[in-house]
């Protein structure tokens, strides 16, 4: 596929930028992509054998929401197993008293991510970090690590959990608290997919819309450049033009918790943002304004709405999008001509990648208890 | 003239005190102290003067709870001045899924100290107030979030523009706007006894407080670490009080205490056996500092109980107990407590004493107008 960047178009949505645009054409000589002609959305390889132990100790922790600052909210609050470990709606909540501006993504197939995050600021091997910072940052959880280890020392049960992760005699540390919730969130994941088993030898797990729409997938729709691998994500970084949620500007608890995610960043002249710059925030490379992550494809059907901001509320409004050609804004994207049976067969093949529905059993909260040692901590 | 006279009538209570003292005991040495005086207008730093829009902005500020991690927690929650400018609880209530764990001290006259919170941890009012406003068993906020917060709010916007000439709120602006108020927050010499009988009023003190007042400077020798304008010497001492009986059987103060060791940075074994609050020796690491507590002022005792850094006693007789007794058994405590002898008239008189330290009335502040909700960005213009 050969594509071109509209820089015109471009430099009108930064007006707030345009002083430095005058470089943006240089930069940008080198961008335009290659068509990827060995991309593939592959089969999810097996599981490998998780810790069980940390596992269970994790989704305990996962529910429980002293691990939040004012205890306001648990990891599950906004990564629900009964919305498809998203919140449902566009954009996220946040901590009380705070609204978030990006849609929060679904924590399902986790080990296959390159990067965690919309804006891929945090590394995708490693769940308990990505973990830590929900908790601790004032935008999710507002919680001090150290307090939320002190809280885990005076519930019994959970020592006992922590015991068989950790060793007889281990006590609650932060550090690994993370990870034994990293280790739960990773262990999620998708089961008897019909795509799956189409690809390991099964021609009827596809029905013929289905069929259509995989053509398509991987042919006039070239879905396939960016969504690829076993969770149809190539881990990068993309300019699609996506509009603005109306709400990030107009409710001003979602624009000024971007504005300061922007300044604790490190962004450059954060008070003149008026939309989600996405990766330049994180990388002030000015080719990565509006750039976010490739999402994963996979449990589509329990995960809308979709995008970053959660804009679009059905795959058809997504497929629609994409027809077009994207938002403009210095897109890579261009027209796709589908007809309606293959908008139709796309749709369709899109939630055939989805399995048997994801639950997990929430754990009962046991309550914090006096220790009767005080003084021998 | 008046001044003359104080610094007389000063002198001689100092004399005074330190006869008493070593009449009263052979194991300690008196030193020369500071006599009780009359507070002076509290010292302002030169660059953070005063002025009436930044004391106003302060005082929002100070009322404002967008200033804390979930919008509940702004310093008036736990400084309440119908409260004596604490909480009155004997511990601090703290930030919500939290308790803290020492007492809440009064704000009044906390613009004349020198070192602040009950280990002396900050020597400024702009350096305590975001402590506590980010302090994750007080107001737990993040200063990033909390400055955007007032970026958004548009009668702040032009009330830091005005006071402190910038595009946007910055968040040390507010704590210099705080401390400014804090530094309105004292007491009025007018309004109490003792500081009126210091200016000639011989019957601002009735005949049973002229006799605390001796025993104050004498018997009692409270004025040894109680002394100077502040009433206060600033320095750490060891008392052996008793601990807060919670902390044997609430998880939350046991989480807290725990979490305090912790981030303070004791060595592990400190952590794990901690049967106490160590006090200033979280501070120096020195194990002769263990227990010690910054000397409070004694001036509007009337309005702030409870007592003690963690409030272990509700009035000022059990207080005066306390002393009389020779403070608390602990085999390190300040040498300094020796049991005092006094009789109960005599401990009526301490306390008449102590009570004339206080205003007539409370100094209460009413609430301000805070300004509104957050309001979206202009546009940008092109």
């Amino acid at each position: 596929m050969n594509v071109k960047l509209r820089i015109h178009t471009w430099r009108r949505w930064v007006p707030w930028l345009s002083g430095m645009a005058a470089a943006l054409p240089l930069l940008c000589a080198s961008a335009a992509t290659t068509g990827n002609a060995a991309a593939a959305l592959t089969a999810l390889p097996e599981s490998k054998p998780a810790n069980a132990a940390m596992v269970n100790l994790g989704r305990h922790l996962y529910f429980d929401s002293r691990l939040a600052g004012d205890w306001g909210s648990s990891c599950a609050s906004c990564h629900d197993p009964k919305k498809g470990l998203g919140d449902g709606l566009p954009l996220s909540a946040g901590y009380t008293s705070m609204e978030y501006f990006r849609n929060a993504p679904p924590l399902i197939n986790l080990r296959h991510r390159v990067r965690f995050m919309w804006d891929g600021r945090l590394d995708g091997t490693d769940a308990g970090t990505a973990v830590r910072d929900m908790v601790t940052e004032a935008h999710f959880m507002n919680a001090d690590g150290r307090i939320v280890q002190e809280r885990l020392k005076q519930i019994p049960e959970y020592v006992n959990l922590w015991e068989a992760a950790f060793g007889k005699g281990s006590d609650p540390y932060s550090p690994r608290m993370f990870n034994a919730i990293g280790a739960f969130i990773q262990s999620i994941e998708s089961k008897n997919v019909p795509y799956d088993r189409f690809l390991r030898g099964d021609t009827q797990a596809l029905n013929a819309q289905e069929k259509l729409g995989m053509a398509v997938f991987n042919g006039k729709g070239n879905c396939v450049q960016c969504h690829n691998g076993p969770i149809g994500s190539d881990g990068k970084f993309h300019r699609l033009g996506v509009p603005e949620h109306p709400d990030v500007l107009a409710n001003p608890l979602r624009t000024l918790t971007m504005l300061r995610h922007y300044a604790s960043s490190g962004m450059p002249n954060y008070m003149a943002a008026r939309t989600d710059v996405g990766l330049y925030a994180i990388s002030k490379d000015l080719q990565d304004i509006g750039k976010f992550q490739t999402p994963s494809l996979r449990e589509l059907k329990v995960t809308a709405p979709y995008m970053h901001n959660g804009v679009f509320k059905t795959l058809e409004d997504v497929v629609d999008f994409y027809d077009r050609g994207g938002g403009g804004n210095g897109t890579d994207l261009r027209p796709l001509g589908l007809t309606v049976e293959e908008k139709k067969g796309l749709v369709a093949f899109l939630l055939s990648l989805s399995g048997d529905p994801i639950t997990v059993e929430q754990p009962p909260l046991p309550d914090l208890k006096a220790r009767g040692n005080f003084g021998k901590n | 003239m008046t001044l003359h006279r104080n610094f007389t009538i000063a002198a001689m209570l100092a004399f005074s005190a330190s006869l008493a003292l070593a009449q009263s005991t052979n194991k300690t040495v008196a030193l020369a102290v500071p006599p009780l005086a009359t507070l002076p207008p509290p010292s302002i730093p030169k660059d953070n003067p005063n002025t009436p829009a930044k004391e106003e902005l302060g005082k929002k500020l100070f009322w404002e709870s967008r200033l804390s991690g979930n919008g509940s927690m702004p310093c008036v929650s736990c400084h309440l001045p119908n409260l004596g400018w604490g909480d009155g609880g004997a511990i601090s209530r703290g930030y919500p899924g939290t308790k803290h764990w020492r007492n809440s001290q009064t704000i009044l006259n906390s613009a004349y100290y020198n070192k602040l919170f009950w280990e002396g941890n900050v020597t400024s009012l702009e350096g305590q107030a975001p402590a506590a406003a980010e302090g994750a068993v007080a107001g737990n906020g993040d200063s990033s979030v909390m400055e955007m917060r007032l970026r958004f709010i548009p009668e702040y916007v032009d009330a830091f523009l005005k006071v402190f000439g910038t595009e946007w709120p910055r968040i040390n602006d507010a704590w210099r706007a705080i401390a400014a108020y804090q530094r309105t927050v004292v007491t009025d010499a007018k309004q109490v006894p003792f500081d009126r009988w210091l200016a000639g009023d011989k019957k601002a003190l009735t005949e049973s407080q002229q006799r605390g007042m001796t025993l104050f400077n004498g018997k009692a020798n409270c004025i040894q670490c109680h002394n100077g304008a502040l009433v206060s010497d600033q320095k750490f001492y060891r008392l052996g009080l008793p601990e807060h009986p919670g902390f044997r059987d609430d998880p939350l103060l046991q989480i807290t205490h725990r979490w305090e060791h912790y981030q303070k940075g004791v060595p592990e074994g400190q952590y794990r056996n901690a049967p106490t609050d160590f006090g200033l020796y979280y501070q120096t690491k020195n194990p002769k500092d263990i227990g010690k507590f910054r000397t409070p002022s004694l001036r509007e005792l009337k309005y702030t109980a409870p007592y003690m850094h963690n409030g272990v006693f509700t009035t000022l007789a059990e207080v005066v107990d306390f002393y009389n007794a020779g403070g608390g058994k602990d085999a390190d405590k300040s040498p300094l407590l020796q049991p005092l002898g006094l009789s109960s008239a005599e401990k009526i008189d301490l306390i008449g004493f102590l009570e004339a330290l206080s205003m007539d009335k409370p100094l209460l502040h009413d609430d301000p107008k805070l300004p509104g909700d957050y309001k979206p960005l202009a546009p940008i213009k092109k």
